[in-house]
């Protein structure tokens, strides 16, 4: 009788096991690891960005921004805040937001501002305070202020937003404003009545530029600027 | 690993990554989701607070009351208020309530929220920071409640499942199990028939293995029967079936000279008076019915009195011999009932059928007890139709003469002890294949052979108890010396499932040696009660000993039913091996035996086989051993 010999095949035991463990990494791939959206200042992203919105003529002023952050690198506080609220009151025309973006309070990113050339108190406010913490000004020294403005010869009281730069936390801050060409200190501001201030601080854990990617962001209308920021390539 | 094995790690590795990763899945989302609910309420809460206290006086009592008011009424567990220098203004804290949860889950979950803080703006200077946290152990209990009260759903779900799969296992496995027995029956060539499993690919098997038993049970049905018709052919009365004169005479020979129950008995002659006018009165064909009529009848009678066994000596006389019958007159009667009856159904023709008996006993010569018989018949002739003689035959002084005094003496012998006779049985190498070993009395003071106290153990019916006192002696001969032995078990013994019982307990206790323990029973014990010896193969089988029967011949063509009963071995009774050298027929047909016997695993054994001449023509037939009183054992002596 021969002897039964074993045969060489390999053990589908093996096989099933390794199934298993695919198997198990399929699963824990599927699990709740929030994921990262990489986020940091990327010119070529907001090339991109501008050029697919706003075309020729956008991607022209985004290059003088660009321009102006070369232009301001080196340059002393002062002609950096000069720098950047001349620019942005230059650039961009005042508009209602009702007639830019046809809705009543939309908060504009720099990119849709200067591409589109127009915006709202708070599009201004919002271009400077990034602009300058590109620029390299702390961000906890800026503050977007909700001020109470009185405006004209009748004095109406009127809903406006400036950009208020702290050099300490409890000093009084210089008011960039897109009604003054000028930057004043606050004290001199009598047209302006302060209400509350905020800045993007704490907004993200740990000062990472990293963001969870969770839906909270998306129910504040700060929050949601922000984030459409990041995708354009701003932060 | 065993498949049933596999199937439970798989069922088991298959819940658990189930439940665990449901249980993780569900766990983790209510975190995710607890901890942005509650990081939004800090942030709005401290947004809102800041935004009211923006616009008042920063008088520190009105600070104070306004944030003592949002702690007392709301959930926090900490507000505080730094000065733009970081220098604390004001602080409300609470404890933080994590109650009835256990810390090690709370430290396995643990919220990662942020507080909520705003700036407080005092004109246009930041007057301080709020911030804000709210109280969120609630949630451990909560999140703690709905781990229980999942573990607790998955354990209900967990135990139906295993339920379920238990019986799915269970469904699986007892077929499983019956088909593996059967390829092992099939592989030690016993040929079984299993009912099919509802399981599709086990039916499959099943069928093939069936088909297999099935067709091997034909070609051994086949065979046997062929064997079979050339051995009656040799052996028996053309007409009425039964042995011819020949046949006969050799039995009772063997009869006369074994050692065992057989030696012992009654032996029947009946007649039919005038025969040649029978015949002309009755034509040819009724003749020979009335022939085969009268053989049934004393073939009948033989099987209802055990092994008996009827001839036709010559055209007009039948001879029936009843082994094991010590007295005459019981049996006479009843061959005088029958007798009787075949009389009263013969309408046409008066047919005289008178019958003489006579006892025998072991050493008694044959032709001298035919020679009594044929003159008692003579005698009963002359007296009537249905007239009976019981003759005398030699003289014997009985042992004892009364049963009280027999019981007695058998009893006291029993209990004394046993003795064993062996006589081996060799293969074809001269090989030990087992001993022999027929049990010895001691009555009188004188070992006594099984053919004087036999009878007698059956009529008082001790046949158990000696049985039992065998077996035991034998067991213990064998754990002495370690000799494979064998033993002949009567069929009341087998028949009676108390001593079944007490035979597995002994054997229970002697386990290495019931190894070596070789049992037979009477070839007769398949036809009178085949149920009683199943049974006792089916006990005693898990303990390895061999079992077979003995005397095999008239019976063999029933080796296709045996066949699954997983015997060892067959004994062919002496009147098959006697004068082997010299027939071609009784050559063939045991060659025919020893082959089918082969092809299912069965060793085939002659008895009484009286010169090695012919135990070495038995072993060229394909005999697997020889036993009998030529056959000595090289290196003692026999018996």
């Amino acid at each position: 009788m021969p002897p039964a010999s074993p045969s060489p095949l390999p053990s589908p035991e093996r096989r099933r096991f390794l199934a298993g463990l695919g198997a198990l990494a399929l699963a824990g791939g599927l699990g709740l690891r929030p994921t990262l959206v990489d986020a940091s200042f990327d010119p070529s992203r907001l090339r991109q960005s501008m050029q697919r919105q706003y075309g020729q003529r956008g991607l022209a002023v985004l290059e003088e921004w660009f321009e102006l952050l070369e232009r301001l690198r080196d340059a002393d506080l002062r002609r950096r805040l000069e720098g950047v609220n001349d620019f942005f009151n230059r650039r961009v025309r005042w508009i209602d937001d009702i007639r830019a973006w046809g809705q009543e309070d939309y908060w504009a990113t720099p990119l849709e501002a200067l591409g589109k050339g127009e915006g709202d108190c708070e599009d201004y406010s919002i271009a400077k305070y990034v602009t300058l913490k590109q620029l390299g000004v702390p961000g906890d020294q800026l503050r977007m202020i909700y001020v109470r403005a009185r405006i004209g010869r009748g004095r109406n009281a009127q809903a406006h937003m400036v950009l208020g730069y702290y050099e300490t936390p409890s000093a009084e801050p210089l008011v960039l404003d897109n009604l003054v060409p000028s930057i004043t200190p606050a004290s001199q501001r009598t047209d302006l009545d302060p209400l509350f201030s905020f800045n993007s601080q704490g907004l993200w854990a740990g000062g990472s530029s990293e963001s969870r990617a969770d839906p909270l962001a998306r129910l504040s209308r700060w929050r949601r600027v922000l984030d459409r920021m990041r995708e354009q390539g701003f932060i | 690993m065993s498949l049933i094995k596999q199937l439970w790690l798989t069922i088991a590795v298959l819940l658990l990554l189930a439940f665990g990763g449901s249980l993780f899945i569900g766990v983790s989302t209510s975190r995710h989701y607890i901890e942005q609910e509650v990081e939004i309420k800090n942030a709005d809460n401290a947004n809102a607070l800041a935004l009211t206290m923006s616009q008042m006086e920063k008088d520190p009592v009105t600070i104070g009351l306004l944030m003592a008011a949002q702690f007392d009424t709301g959930h926090y567990r900490r507000i505080e208020l730094r000065d733009p220098d970081g220098e604390v203004i004001d602080l409300r804290e609470g404890p933080e309530q994590v109650e009835d949860v256990p810390n090690w889950f709370v430290d396995l979950v643990h919220f990662d929220v942020r507080p909520g803080s705003a700036v407080i703006q005092d004109d246009w200077r930041q007057y301080g920071t709020l911030t804000l946290e709210s109280q969120h152990s609630f949630a451990y209990r909560s999140l703690w409640r709905s781990t229980l009260a999942l573990l607790g759903w998955f354990a209900l779900a967990g135990a139906i499942s295993l339920a379920l799969a238990a019986w799915i296992v269970h469904s699986i496995r007892s077929p499983l199990r019956s088909v593996v027995e059967q390829a092992r029956d099939i592989g030690y060539r016993r040929f079984a028939t299993s009912p099919e499993p509802r399981t599709r690919e086990l039916k499959e098997v099943v069928q093939a293995m069936n088909q297999l038993s099935t067709s091997v049970a034909e070609m051994l049905g086949r065979e046997s029967e062929r064997l079979d018709a050339l051995r009656k052919r040799l052996q028996h009365d053309p007409v009425t079936g039964i042995l011819n004169r020949s046949a006969f005479l050799e039995q009772l020979a063997i009869m006369l000279e074994s050692h065992d129950r057989r030696a012992t008995g009654s032996l029947a002659l009946v007649r039919i008076s005038r025969l040649g006018e029978v015949s002309e009165h009755l034509g040819h064909a009724e003749t020979d019915r009335l022939l085969k009529t009268l053989a049934q009848e004393l073939e009948q009678l033989g099987n209802v009195r055990g092994e008996g066994v009827a001839g036709r000596l010559s055209g007009s006389d039948f001879a029936l011999l009843v082994p094991g019958t010590v007295e005459p007159a019981p049996l006479g009667r009843e061959l005088t009932h029958r007798l009787g009856t075949l009389q009263e159904g013969l309408e046409e023709v008066a047919v005289g059928l008178p019958s003489a008996l006579i006892a025998y006993a072991q050493g008694d010569r044959p032709a001298a007890l035919l020679a009594s018989l044929d003159g008692a018949l003579a005698t009963a002739e002359n007296r009537g139709d249905l007239a009976q003689l019981i003759a005398e035959g030699p003289q014997r002084l009985p042992l004892f003469n009364t049963h009280a005094d027999w019981r007695q003496a058998l009893t006291q012998s029993l209990q004394d002890g046993v003795y064993l006779g062996r006589f081996p049985v060799l293969d074809a190498e001269g090989k030990l294949l087992h001993l022999e070993c027929p049990s010895r009395l001691r009555l009188k003071g004188e070992w006594r052979q099984a053919s004087v106290f036999m009878p007698w153990i059956s009529r008082l019916q001790l046949d158990t108890q000696l049985d039992m006192a065998v077996a035991r002696e034998t067991l213990r001969e064998i754990d002495r010396h370690g000799k494979p032995l064998g033993i002949n078990l009567s069929p009341a013994s087998v028949c009676n499932a108390r001593f079944v019982l007490d035979l597995r307990g002994l054997m229970q206790s002697y386990r290495h040696a019931a190894a070596k323990l070789w049992l037979e029973v009477p070839e007769s014990m398949v036809i009178h009660d085949l149920e009683s010896f199943r049974s006792l193969c089916r006990e005693l089988q898990p303990f390895g000993c061999r079992l077979g029967l003995e005397h095999v011949g008239r019976e063999f063509r029933r080796i296709s039913d045996l066949q699954a009963l997983g015997l060892s071995y067959l004994k062919i009774d002496a009147s098959l091996i006697r004068g082997i050298d010299g027939s071609r027929e009784q050559q063939t047909i045991l060659r025919g035996m020893a082959t089918l016997c082969h092809s299912i695993g069965i060793l085939a054994i002659a008895e009484g086989v009286d010169t090695l001449q012919e135990a070495e023509l038995l072993h060229e037939l394909g005999m697997d051993g020889v036993t009998g009183p030529g056959i000595r054992q090289l290196d003692r002596p026999g018996g």
